[in-house]
């Protein structure tokens, strides 16, 4: 009975954090009251970082295979990108996903996100399961392998599904740190 | 048969081997300005990091280069500042691979490690505007040509398009380029399509055509990453025609421009890269022409042994060593050093006669994706007898996370991607040579072939270059052994066995070289050359119903080839049909005005018809 009342008192805190997330409309959107019972994966990108426009196919792959189990959100924590900008990215790049301006870094905050792309799983308890890199396809800047060989996302969304712990809870990836940002 | 009829000979021979010419038209970067440490306890961006960024960075990183954002401006720099610092500390950015050596190279974008240090303090202690009034201007925007209006803007005819995702893409266009008569070029300027994408891109000029038929349909261009081009008689590569991102075109220096001749196409590589989204890629080449032909001519050679590339999985150093001596002075304009994914520490280094021993290239982290032709500050005389030598170690183990292969296979040397090359290409100029001699370019590529068959007996284009070399000296039984040691490895090889006709041709034995001729338009039917030297030998052979039958076939294919009409005209002579005789020769002369075989002919033709 208590760690459920605790449950719900972190989901209500958690919840007023996030009020300061926009929708492309400008309204606030909470993602992890929508789509409830889902896992939630918040995907972090800014338009003039290459190595997260790389990744387009890849997110959209794994969004589209765990598009039953899990809520997909792409967010965009950059204040100088405006929807309509962030519109047109999104038409480039094929995504069919909802789109977020974080210009408060409220989910940043939450997700412990450092750079773009990061991507944070959270569990259906909207636990913080992972952050960090999608795969480790980038080593460095301008230094790419021909395909990756870890899938830390793909690991860390089985992980909040089944429950099964993680062998690492955050790995770094190669990108544009957001705390550059203004 | 009539004494007066001759015919031309034209013959194929394979010089440039591989893909990857680079450029002497590389980056005349500035270098930026010198840091001192400054006593005030604070790095500023306008005082201490702009000049950095504007003069090692701004030159891609602005609208339309190919830096993915634009460095201009305080604001621009802080959105990236910590990036900066991590790029600039690991020595990612600016790409330049080379360590740094005694024989200094051109253009050289490497930052000073008391600039890195500057760029770090300024990261880590808030990223500071400072003062307006230190600021700088900003570097003038690179729009456009860079040299100016081009005298002839050549765009790829039809575009690529690059495929969201993938691995990295090589891809073939071909330019046709369209002039009269033969032009002198100074200068070319690379417009690759998409800097953000197009890693880099290397012109291969193609003097009989011989790319075409690799495309689908004319046009569509072809992928591959290393292409092999033909050519017509002695004229080895000169130039390495190169851009990589960060490239300014730069005029050649009095006496050293490109021949280009009617007919030329000019076949420009590209490395390109995926993006994320679908991409239109649309090269275009800006040609810049001189009135002065060349008078110094300078000569690509290349040095490499793919046969010692047998590479097991997990092997993490393999070295691969060769060495080349020079039979005349030289001077080393430029270096280009190629391998793929596995390559790790690359060195080319040379041994003087005196015993002194120069780097010439020493590249610890090779990196494909940043490949680039380098030019020395000074030209490098490399005297006789200096041996030239190279090292490349390369990494086929899981732990080399560029290995295409997952998990490592063996690798041997080839063209693709997933293949690995030992490739080393030097731009040399000879000097201090006797002219009684002959030429000293045919000197060092024989030296070269010669070199080459030794390393490797079953180098099929080692035996063929060397028998090319032998076949211009007029040394026809050489020639025609180094071709049958050729056609061994590869019986069915088009150019090979046109080759072989065309010396046999030379050597006065048309009835033998009929065989090798038409074993070449077997395995290729649309093979130009060989049409041209399958006809020449049944002229020979006073067969004129067939040469005349393949002669057409010539002037199918290429409409406006004088040589071609003339020995049409001089078959038909053969005939007794003057009238269509006459119509060839004048044709040819209409194409060629001054084609003295067609003015003979056509005089004696009428000289002929007059008597009668």
């Amino acid at each position: 009975m208590v760690s459920i009342t605790l449950a719900c008192l972190f989901q209500v805190l958690m919840a007023h954090a996030q009020q300061t997330a926009l929708d492309l409309d400008g309204r606030p959107v909470n993602p992890f009251t929508i789509a409830a019972g889902k896992v939630v994966v918040l995907v972090f990108l800014r338009q003039d970082c290459p190595v997260s426009s790389r990744y387009a196919p890849v997110i959209r792959r794994i969004s589209a295979q765990y598009s039953r189990e899990a809520s997909f959100w792409l967010v965009y924590p950059d204040r100088s990108e405006t929807p309509q900008s962030i519109r047109k990215y999104l038409g480039d790049y094929g995504y069919r996903l909802p789109a977020l301006r974080d210009p408060d870094r409220a989910l940043v905050q939450q997700a412990r996100a450092e750079i773009t792309p990061e991507a944070a799983v959270f569990d259906r308890n909207r636990q913080l399961v992972y952050h960090g890199r999608i795969d480790n396809w980038y080593l460095e800047f301008g230094r790419a392998r021909p395909a990756p060989t870890t899938h830390e996302l793909n690991n860390a969304i089985q992980a909040a599904l089944t429950g099964k712990p993680l062998p690492q809870s955050s790995v770094k990836g190669v990108g544009c740190y957001i705390s550059d940002l203004q | 048969m009539n004494s007066w009829w001759r015919a031309w000979m034209r013959w194929t021979l394979v010089l440039a081997a591989a893909a990857g010419m680079g450029s002497v038209f590389s980056r005349a970067n500035p270098r930026p300005r010198e840091q001192a440490r400054q006593t005030a306890p604070q790095v500023t961006f306008n005082r201490d990091i702009a000049p950095i960024i504007f003069g090692a960075c701004a030159s891609c990183h602005q609208p339309g280069e190919a830096g993915p954002f634009p460095l201009l401006t305080y604001e621009e720099v802080k959105r990236h500042a910590r990036q900066i610092a991590e790029v600039t500390r690991a020595r990612t950015m600016p790409p330049w691979l080379p360590e740094p050596q005694e024989l200094r190279l051109a253009d050289e974008m490497r930052l000073a490690d008391a600039q890195i240090r500057t760029i770090q303090e300024w990261a880590e202690d808030g990223s500071v505007e400072g003062d307006p009034a230190d600021l700088p201007p900003p570097p003038r925007p690179a729009e456009g040509w860079r040299l100016g209006k081009p005298d002839l803007i050549l765009t790829a005819e039809r575009p690529l398009v690059l495929a969201p995702t993938g691995t990295d893409t090589y891809w073939n266009f071909i330019f046709h380029v369209p002039i009269t008569e033969t032009r002198w070029v100074k200068a070319v300027e690379i417009h690759p399509g998409d800097k953000r994408y197009v890693h880099h891109a290397n012109i291969l000029v193609d003097r009989s055509r011989s790319s075409r038929h690799k495309e689908a349909e004319p046009g569509a261009g072809f992928g591959g990453m290393e292409i092999r081009i033909e050519s017509q008689v002695f004229d080895p590569d000169s130039h390495m025609l190169f851009w990589k991102p960060g490239t300014v075109p730069s005029v050649e220096p009095d006496g050293m421009a490109l021949r280009l001749d009617k007919g030329t196409d000019l076949i420009l590589n590209t490395h390109m890269q995926p993006s994320g989204k679908t991409e239109i890629i649309q090269p275009s080449i800006g040609l810049y022409f001189t009135s002065k032909p060349a008078t110094k001519f300078p000569m690509l050679l290349q040095l490499e042994d793919d046969a010692k590339l047998n590479i097991p999985p997990e092997q993490r150093n393999f070295v691969v060593t060769d060495e080349f001596t020079l039979p005349t002075d030289v001077e080393l304009l430029a270096i280009y050093p190629h391998a793929h994914y596995l390559g790790k520490d690359i060195q080319a280094f040379a041994t003087l006669p005196d015993g002194s021993k120069k780097t010439l290239i020493h590249i610890l982290h090779w990196n494909l994706s940043w490949q680039a032709v380098y030019r020395y500050a000074q030209p490098v005389l490399l005297p006789k007898g200096t041996t030239i030598a190279l090292r490349y170690v390369y990494d086929n183990s899981d732990e080399n996370p560029l290995n295409p292969n997952h998990p490592p296979v063996r690798v041997k040397a080839g063209n693709r991607s997933s293949d690995e090359m030992c490739h080393l290409w030097l731009q040399v100029l000879p000097v201090n040579y006797d002219r009684a001699q002959g030429d000293p370019r045919m000197r060092l590529q024989e030296a070269l072939a010669r070199h080459d068959v030794a390393n490797d007996p079953r180098d099929f284009e080692a035996h063929y270059n060397l028998a090319a070399m032998e076949q211009a000296k007029g040394r026809l039984d050489d020639a025609t052994k180094e071709y049958e040691a050729a056609l061994q490895l590869r019986p069915g090889d088009a150019v090979a066995n046109n080759a072989m006709g065309a010396a046999l041709l030379a050597a006065g034995r048309p009835e033998k070289a009929v065989p090798y001729l038409s074993q070449a338009l077997k395995t290729r039917p649309d093979y130009l050359e060989a049409h041209y030297n399958l006809g020449t030998a049944y002229s020979a052979e006073s067969d004129f119903e067939d040469a005349a039958q393949q002669l057409h076939l010539v002037l199918q294919l290429q409409p406006d080839d004088a040589d071609a009409e003339a020995n049409l005209g001089s078959a038909l002579a053969e005939m007794g049909r003057f009238p269509e005789a006459k119509s060839h020769f004048e044709r040819a002369l209409q194409i060629n005005p001054n084609h003295s075989l067609a003015k003979e002919n056509l005089e004696e033709l009428q000289r002929q018809m007059s008597d009668r």
